[in-house]
């Protein structure tokens, strides 16, 4: 077994285990720390794909600016283990689980059944450049600020609605159900 | 047998199917978290887990096809996400202050 192939598994492993940890950990501060788990190793997995500048935002953003987020919120909230923290009925429970695994299993069957990228093999050479080429920031760079300038704009706007409107959320005095 | 097997091509290959079928895993996990949980930050933390879930094949077609596009969709994701948590936090903030509870089986006034 290669290299390559071993991280792949051992991120692969790390990232379902971080996974199956938010949904099946109680206490929200260990699913808050299980996520983590997963995004950085989804951050190295980018690594493993050569996109290294997203593994960077990847790691900056989310295991670091979002799940702080997170945590700093639950540490408002001060929750222990609670109580009811899966949904009730054992009937509708296994309807939930076994409607995610069809899905999961459509998906995975789709996926298995085609081999992509086999009709025209790429030469090593074409790969190397190509590897390279989307390695590089600076072709990210250039699509993200000619190609997709539009919405880079638009996203620049949202952000900038979502910032007004998560402080005109926090100052609300609970609009309808106001006291 | 098991030298065999550990040399066998599905699992020493890595190909974009690999990839795939590991996001698809992640965001049915993520799919059973918003299904099953009834804390509302964990609801956000496994909709987070989705997004990552498809972030991993945007990038995975990025790098075999060998075109940046993908990864320009992952930082539209990443985006869309991060301020999908500041709002969503927003909100359960403002519900925990209104309803002293996270529990998304006390606040069912939405319910018809």
């Amino acid at each position: 077994m290669t290299a390559d192939a071993f991280l792949f598994w051992f991120l692969a492993f790390a990232s379902l285990a971080g996974a199956l940890g938010v949904v099946l950990i109680t206490n929200p501060i260990h699913c808050a720390l299980s996520l983590v788990m997963t995004m950085v190793s989804v951050a190295a997995l980018f690594v493993t794909l050569q996109a290294y500048f997203l593994a960077g935002v990847q790691l900056i953003v989310y295991a670091g600016a979002v799940m702080v987020l997170f945590v700093m919120v639950l540490m408002l909230f001060d929750l222990k283990n609670e109580i009811q923290a899966f949904s009730r009925g054992r009937a509708k429970g296994a309807f939930k689980i076994g409607a995610v695994g069809i899905l999961s299993g459509l998906i995975v069957g789709a996926v298995a059944r085609v081999t992509l990228f086999t009709d025209t093999p790429p030469s090593a050479s074409t790969m190397a450049q190509a590897s390279t080429s989307v390695g590089a920031i600076r072709p990210l760079a250039e699509s993200l600020f000619f190609d997709y300038v539009f919405g880079f704009e638009i996203l620049g706007v949202l952000l900038l609605v979502i910032a007004v409107g998560a402080v005109a959320l926090s100052r609300s005095k609970g609009g309808t159900h106001a006291k | 047998m098991p030298n065999n097997l550990l040399d066998s091509a599905i699992l020493t290959e890595i190909t974009v199917n690999h990839y795939l079928i590991l996001s698809a895993a992640l965001f049915s996990i993520g799919m059973l978290g918003v299904l099953l949980r009834r804390n509302i930050i964990v609801l956000f933390m496994s909709i987070e887990l989705m997004l990552n879930a498809v972030n991993i094949s945007f990038v995975a077609f990025s790098h075999y096809l060998g075109k940046v596009d993908g990864q320009v969709m992952v930082f539209f994701v990443m985006t869309i996400a991060a301020a999908e948590a500041a709002v969503g936090l927003a909100l359960a903030v403002s519900i925990f202050k209104r309803f002293k509870e996270v529990n998304i089986r006390f606040f069912e006034h939405l319910k018809g």
